[in-house]
């Protein structure tokens, strides 16, 4: 059992996988609850170009929020199964709200044949 | 055949970087100017490629982990989107480039418009890539790259100067007369090391041995991949700078255009030389699109964390199988314009330098980790090489532009 978990290094920035192994995102940035009194625990991963865009410089940041305008998606600590390389989650992407723009797309790609 | 046929990835990632329209051209066009003065640099960059591109390759075997979700982890998100934006305009340059080539080349073949032969090319892009396994894209457009072997074939029948050709592997400063001539000749060496180590040969080989389901008892089978097949780019490599130096320097031929490169091989073959270099041509060209494409839509799939490859369906890799698609287009709308593509990718040659160090550190970084990948992980050997490579790649990457404006794109 691991004792410690450095967020910024083994967390942030990694894949995202959901419980039937499928990529649903990065950890685009983690959100923190502070109880007063108390020390900070994590709460959220958060997922969406409107996450990671807070991190880069302001014109990239206002671009990417003139462009996209999808909500970020917050999944909670306690879906994360495990981390290794990848984060692990317990249940589907599609019940926790992520991967929507692919299904979405993937619903005008499947009226291609060979789709 | 199963296993062994996994050689044919290593063959067209090799073929598809070290012999695509630009370096075809650059790379001739460096023998007629420098004869066999910069051999060493071609050598010196084939020994890169084939050490990161194991390192890729292992990683991708035992934690089928591919190359950008990697620099994204171990660079930090800004240098990660830098490093994402400068490889997908690399790739989609060079991909704008190779559509060109490849209709060039049905050009030499059909004498039809060569504007409907770029659209006639985006369809039979957009086809293979759709309806062919990734497995077959390798076997068929690898084993047809083989043809570009006709090159080694002319050099061998110009008779190379031996003893200058072993002269030429050992690095050295070559004896000119200004310091616009030294510029150039480091501007070409920087050129040559950059397309021989071309970053989206090390992402496209990667991601393709996570698309062929490696396992870590691949790691043997890998290291025969990259050595094979790099190799044999290395040796085409060569051998087009002894027809730079032998051929086109001895007739004061400057070869900038695909059908002048394939010249040597009509003069030495006649009518089967041309066919060869023709369809050999078409086959290094056409590879070197669908890598290109293929490797922009995995690079951003694998930075943003969508589902990604050929082996899902593509209605379970959505965005993924929609990012090619788009790549391809936008491709065909840059070359369409009647853009000249070996410009063009001389252009993305100098800038993927650039691209150069933040692509492999990660690579060296995460191969070197005994706590990812255990057994597996960097000997000593190959940590030593891989951060002397770092130094020379982080130089040249330095220097790159600079020399790129000093000797006007080495016309200096």
């Amino acid at each position: 059992m691991r004792q410690s978990l450095d967020l910024a290094r083994e967390v942030l920035d990694h894949e995202i996988v959901d419980a039937d192994g499928v990529s649903c995102g990065m950890v685009d940035d983690i959100e923190f609850d502070h109880p007063p009194g108390k020390p900070p625990v994590v709460s959220n991963l958060v997922v969406g170009p409107h996450a990671w865009s807070a991190r880069t410089p302001a014109l990239l940041s206002w671009l990417v929020r003139l462009v996209v305008h999808a909500p970020v998606v917050r999944v909670p600590w306690s879906e994360v199964e495990h981390v290794t390389e990848r984060v692990q989650l317990r249940s589907t992407a599609a019940k926790l709200g992520l991967g929507k723009a692919d299904r979405r797309v993937g619903k005008w790609v499947s009226r291609i044949p060979g789709a | 055949m199963g296993r062994f046929a996994e050689v044919f990835l290593g063959i067209l990632t090799a073929v598809g970087g070290f012999v695509e329209i630009g370096e075809l051209t650059f790379t001739l066009t460096a023998g007629s100017i420098f004869g066999y003065t910069l051999l060493w640099v071609t050598a010196l960059g084939t020994a890169g490629i084939i050490l990161y591109c194991e390192m890729a390759g292992r990683i991708a075997a035992v934690k089928h982990r591919a190359v950008f979700s990697l620099i994204r982890e171990r660079t930090g998100f800004t240098a990660g989107l830098i490093t994402l934006v400068a490889a997908t305009g690399v790739s989609v340059l060079t991909c704008a480039a190779e559509i060109g080539g490849v209709a060039l080349v049905w050009q030499l073949l059909s004498a039809w418009s060569y504007r409907w032969l770029v659209i006639a090319a985006l369809v039979f892009f957009v086809l293979v890539v759709w309806w062919l396994e990734f497995e077959w894209i390798e076997r068929v457009f690898g084993l047809g790259g083989l043809l570009m072997c006709v090159y080694v074939a002319t050099a061998l029948a110009e008779g190379p100067s031996w003893s200058d050709l072993l002269a030429g592997l050992v690095p050295r400063t070559p004896d000119v007369a200004s310091g616009r001539e030294l510029a150039n000749y480091w501007y070409y060496a920087v050129a040559i090391l950059s397309s021989i180590m071309l970053p989206y040969e090390t992402y496209f080989y990667a991601s393709g041995g996570i698309e062929d389901q490696w396992k870590p008892k691949d790691i043997t089978l890998n290291r025969v991949i990259v050595i094979v097949g790099f190799a044999l780019g290395g040796l085409l490599s060569v051998s087009l700078v002894v027809i730079g130096a032998e051929f086109f320097q001895a007739h004061s031929i400057q070869p900038q255009l695909p059908g002048s490169a394939a010249i040597s091989a009509v003069l030495a073959f006649g009518s089967v030389g041309l066919f060869a270099a023709l369809l050999g041509m078409f086959f290094a060209f056409a590879g070197a699109a669908i890598e290109t494409a293929l490797s922009g839509a995995y690079n951003i799939a694998q930075f943003v964390g969508w589902p990604w490859g050929k082996y899902r369906e593509p209605r379970n890799a959505a965005r993924f199988t929609l990012t090619w698609l788009v790549i391809f287009v936008a491709c065909t709308a840059i070359i369409v314009t009647g853009i000249d593509p070996v410009q063009v990718v001389e252009y993305s040659i100098v800038f993927s330098v650039v691209v150069l160090p933040f692509t492999y550190l990660p690579v060296l970084v995460v191969a070197a980790d005994k706590r990812i990948m255990g057994e597996y992980a960097n000997g000593i050997a190959s940590n030593v090489l891989g951060w002397i490579y770092l130094v020379i790649i982080t130089l040249a990457a330095i220097v790159a532009i600079p020399l790129f404006v000093f000797t006007h794109g080495g016309q200096a």
